[in-house]
């Protein structure tokens, strides 16, 4: 069919996860000669920062200050405002006249705009990362279409069941043991006892439940079945994937009764207060943890989604690779893919550090030794996942992600009885696409 | 009959002095040309694109698709219909009940009933806000931990109320919401109207023993008709156009789909593919049609 996603196939998934475990050291490009952003690129670079919070911002600032001071490449960077319509009209925005560099996400978001003709090719400066950029990153940021890199991987987190370790003693639970099904239930259950939400979730984005929709599919039929899915070559009216709603209709009792009126960071702020068990969400606003207090970081905590299936136990994990791009359309898309280069070298990662990114990082220059108990954690638990995948929105064609999955999802959490007509529709919007240009 | 249409004509060539000629072209010539440059060509342009399969970038991609789109939107779109019914019931409410309580208060304000004066203003604020700044302010008040869920005693996140993603409610509140600016808009223009009936033909009708309402229906009404075709077509045009509302308190996520918004999630979303140009000759067709038919028949009325 032509409207699949290409995918990069093993290498990334296996490479990414013995990247997880062992930090440094692997194959790599292997030049000695890894120059820091350097290159002929000399006049001054406007970044774009795909966050408009206060921390992300101060990260952003961070970056190109610390590009001035060793390169005196003059460095400006701005918000992206509201980061939802930024990511939404990146594609007018590419024709437009973009900053030189800014923040985007591995996967498809960015090999769709790399095969318009919209962002820079990256290959060169990859080489030039050398063996700080680990072979599995490498491998999750090039094209398929075309073999190239287009984007400069930086952080990367995972999805999975984020909890405060103090909620859960003061209810006398211990979500470290859960493993399976049937202790989560219990886990829901006892939460729920206490007066608390058990599973907090707020889909008013559209895309916040898709993280658990694309979880139980993996735990329930396993990772090819749901990249399959993702891709039309299984169908949504498969009773397989029938099964995937009947299992989180199980999670709704549990659930607060506003799904739909709150978005991520209603999800962040119930856990930020106390007022929920576990959410099921990628850790990237851990930094608002840490922002509010080391306290409130410390007491955060993570776990992989429970096993549901024994075929497939945990062997599945969401986990995007975010970096920076180079807009062929910017001023000076040369310094801009310097700059990128840059903030994916160990310089770079350092100064978003010390601005307070508690990211895991992909440059294997950081090794792991230096991460705290948190990020420790993290890399544990895309450690245990033997697939690592994008996140739903990057694994699969926007035009079918957002406005066909994400709103199918919404009806789904509006009206549960509904899914058999829900997932016929789905099916026929798929079938429905155009070819992918 | 051929003398008199020679006669005018020439009569009209003399009287086009250069400088007339030069007034002219600035003053139809240039709106044209920014009309059809801005207005025609994209509209036509999205009528051509809405047959095509094109994601926005290359124009070396766009692929002809027939009726595809169309055929899309029509079978397999899964917001389509309740967008529709959405839009239906937007245009429903404005016409049975914001449009006629927008008139009842003009002509309570005009009958200069008590404290007239403060009514007038509290009902025309609303109408200096956009929809956009609207929706904010609906959006803090009603959304969780806002104002009025703080009165209403769930200050939290966790018990928060669900108003816009409760689908038992939020049509009634979303277009509670719109009524909210758009009585006072019907009735400042429907005030405009009324100050300019002759009020001697009011007094006449007092005189004839007329009631308050004979006289609203048999004289007021007819005096005002072309104030009643601007209202109907304003409110038309802003129950289809529905958007700026939509897209604050939402955002792209279509909560509650409306044809304005499919339009911009499929053009100009990440999602970008000419389902959205097929959406948008839908729209227009839908906005026009009724608007073109009400439009002759006023007009058709006139000249009799």
């Amino acid at each position: 069919m032509s409207n699949e996603v290409k995918e990069n196939g093993v290498s990334r998934r296996t490479v990414l996860k013995g990247a997880a475990i062992g930090g440094a050291g692997l194959l790599g490009g292997g030049t000695l000669l890894s120059s820091c952003g350097s290159d002929e690129a000399t006049g001054p670079v406007k970044f774009t920062a795909r966050t408009n919070d206060e921390t992300g911002l101060k990260i952003a600032q961070a970056l190109v200050d610390a590009y001035t001071a060793e390169t005196g490449i003059e460095a400006t960077m701005q918000g992206s405002g509201d980061t939802n319509a930024f990511q939404d009209g990146i594609s007018q925005y590419l024709q437009g006249t973009p900053d030189d560099a800014f923040q985007w996400m591995a996967g498809f978001r960015t090999n769709f705009r790399a095969d318009q003709g919209l962002l820079v090719d990256l290959s060169e400066n990859i080489k030039n990362l050398g063996d700080q950029m680990p072979a599995g990153f490498v491998s999750g940021a090039t094209n398929p279409t075309d073999g190239k890199q287009y984007i400069i991987p930086t952080t990367w987190y995972p999805w999975g069941l984020h909890y405060r370790k103090s909620t859960m003693q003061e209810i006398g639970l211990d979500p470290e043991g859960l493993y399976n099904w049937d202790d989560f239930m219990k886990l829901l259950e006892g939460t729920k006892k206490k007066g608390l939400i058990g599973y907090a979730l707020g889909d008013k984005g559209g895309w916040e439940a898709m993280g658990t929709f694309s979880i139980l599919n993996t735990r329930l039929n396993g990772y090819n079945y749901h990249i399959d899915l993702l891709n039309g070559r299984a169908k949504w009216t498969d009773p397989k994937t029938l099964d995937v709603f009947k299992q989180f209709e199980m999670l709704i009792p549990y659930m607060n009764k506003n799904v739909l009126d709150i978005s991520w960071d209603g999800m962040r702020d119930l856990l930020l207060q106390k007022k929920c068990g576990a959410i099921m969400m990628g850790s990237w606003w851990a930094n608002d943890f840490k922002a509010q207090s080391q306290a409130d970081y410390d007491d955060l905590w993570i776990v992989p989604f429970p096993e549901i299936n024994p075929e497939f136990g945990r062997d599945s994990i969401d986990a995007p690779v975010d970096g920076v791009v180079a807009a062929a359309n910017g001023t000076n898309p040369e310094g801009g893919a310097a700059f990128a280069e840059w903030c994916g070298s160990e310089n770079g990662m350092l100064a978003a550090q010390a601005a307070g990114d508690t990211s895991l990082y992909a440059n294997s220059r950081l090794d792991s030794s230096g991460y705290d108990a948190f990020n420790k954690q993290k890399l544990a638990v895309i450690g245990e996942a033997k697939n690592v995948m994008n996140f739903l929105d990057r694994d699969c064609r926007n035009d079918f992600a957002g406005p066909i999955v994400g709103v199918q999802i919404q009806n789904f959490l509006k009206n549960p009885k509904d899914i058999n007509k829900i997932l016929e529709e789905t099916q026929a919007a798929w079938d429905a696409l155009p070819p992918l240009a | 009959m051929t003398t008199t249409a020679t006669r005018v004509k020439t009569r009209r060539r003399r009287a086009f002095t250069r400088r007339d000629i030069v007034t002219l072209v600035l003053f139809i010539g240039v709106p044209s040309f920014l009309h059809i440059f801005w207005v025609w060509i994209p509209a036509l342009s999205t009528i051509g694109l809405s047959f095509t399969f094109w994601n926005g970038v290359k124009i070396s991609d766009i692929k002809w698709a027939g009726l595809a789109n169309y055929n899309t939107i029509f079978t397999a779109s899964p917001q389509f219909y309740d967008a529709l019914q959405n839009n239906a019931y937007w245009l429903l409410w404005f016409t049975f009940i914001a449009t006629p309580l927008g008139v009842l208060l003009a002509y309570q304000v005009d009958r200069a009933i008590r404290g007239h004066k403060i009514y007038e203003s509290v009902y025309y604020i609303p109408v200096v806000l956009s929809l956009a700044v609207i929706g904010i302010i609906w959006r803090f008040m009603l959304g969780p931990a806002g104002l009025v869920q703080v009165l209403l005693g769930h200050p939290g996140i966790e018990d928060a109320i669900p108003i816009f993603g409760n689908y038992s409610i939020n049509t009634y509140v979303i277009l509670g919401i719109a009524s909210w600016r758009h009585i006072g808009y019907i009735m400042l223009l429907y005030l405009a109207g009324l100050k300019s009936v002759d009020p001697s033909l009011r007094e006449a009708a007092a005189i004839d023993g007329a009631t308050e309402w004979q006289t609203f229906r048999k004289i007021v009404l007819p005096a005002m008709a072309p104030v009643n075709t601007i209202i109907i077509v304003i409110t038309v045009i802003e129950s289809l156009r529905a958007f700026d509302l939509i897209y604050i308190i939402y955002g792209t996520s279509t909560g509650w789909p409306i044809l304005g918004m499919l339009v911009f999630v499929n053009i100009y979303g990440q999602a970008a593919s000419m389902l959205g140009a097929a959406y948008a000759v839908i729209l227009f067709l839908l906005s026009i049609i009724p608007i073109v038919f009400y439009l002759r028949t006023v007009f058709r009325e006139d000249i009799k």
